[in-house]
């Protein structure tokens, strides 16, 4: 089981493309990485999760904990996602009203 | 009939991807289960392996185990894991930062169709049903 995470700048934000499943083995890295780049300085974080196969709530707990890091340095982290099975996990968790969600990269880092 | 299938995985993270991988392929041996309920188990016994695991704490030596009882039958898949007493009671609490466990219970609750805790001798016990032909929305279940 694998999890992969790349970092590519757009336009002034950092995007991070995860993909393989996050669950309670792979979360550590995936927290690691959000850490690393607010501690780099960025504010803007962009998190892609079109590549993603499973997530659970360890995961999610690390979109928020990402989330409340970046914020409180008067930042912001969006999502991309697109795919049903990970908008459902969102939803019922109530973290679609949460986060903003972008249909690709290029919505969440054009405005 | 129902075929009872019991597996039983270290109780350390990089093992909950095999339990989440054995318990999608029973579920798939009998027609019944869409895909995306599968997907829904799968998640479900994430979450019960994964509070079982943070209850066991990872420092034991050898680690300890947690079991996993499917009952296979050919309207219900029913799956009971057990942990150390407490387990799954932390699934009902936030334990702050970013690990909010509010969400366990939130997916429990809504992607099976029966999910209940109970006290076992050994320690505690999460048992969930899902119905083969039915589908589980969110908000459906009694608390």
């Amino acid at each position: 089981m694998d999890l992969g995470l790349d970092v590519a700048e757009r336009n002034g934000h950092a995007v991070l493309s995860v993909t393989g499943e996050v669950d309670v083995y792979t979360a550590p890295q995936f927290r690691e990485q959000l850490i690393q780049l607010v501690d780099q300085g960025h504010r803007s974080i962009v998190v892609d999760l079109e590549g993603v196969e499973f997530l659970d709530s360890t995961g999610l707990g690390v979109l928020v904990g990402g989330l409340k890091r970046v914020r409180s340095h008067d930042g912001d982290l969006a999502l991309v996602c697109t795919q049903r099975r990970i908008l459902k996990v969102l939803e019922i968790t109530g973290l679609t009203k949460v986060f903003t969600i972008h249909d690709s990269i290029d919505a969440a880092v054009g405005g | 009939m129902t075929e009872l299938i019991e597996l039983e995985i270290p109780a350390l993270p990089e093992f909950v991807g095999i339990a989440r991988m054995a318990v999608a392929a029973l579920a798939g041996v009998r027609p019944g289960l869409e895909y995306d309920r599968v997907d829904d188990l799968r998640i479900v016994i994430s979450e019960a392996c994964t509070s079982a695991i943070e209850a066991f704490g990872t420092s034991a030596e050898p680690p300890a185990r947690v079991r996993l009882r499917c009952q296979d039958g050919p309207d219900r898949l029913e799956v009971s894991v057990a942990g150390p007493a407490g387990a799954f009671d932390s699934a009902v609490a936030s334990d702050g930062d970013d690990r909010d466990s509010g969400f366990r219970i939130s997916l429990i609750r809504a992607l099976v169709d029966e999910a209940d805790v109970q006290t076992t001798p050994g320690g505690s016990e999460l048992r969930f049903v899902v119905h083969r032909g039915s589908v589980a929305h969110a908000g459906d279940l009694p608390a």
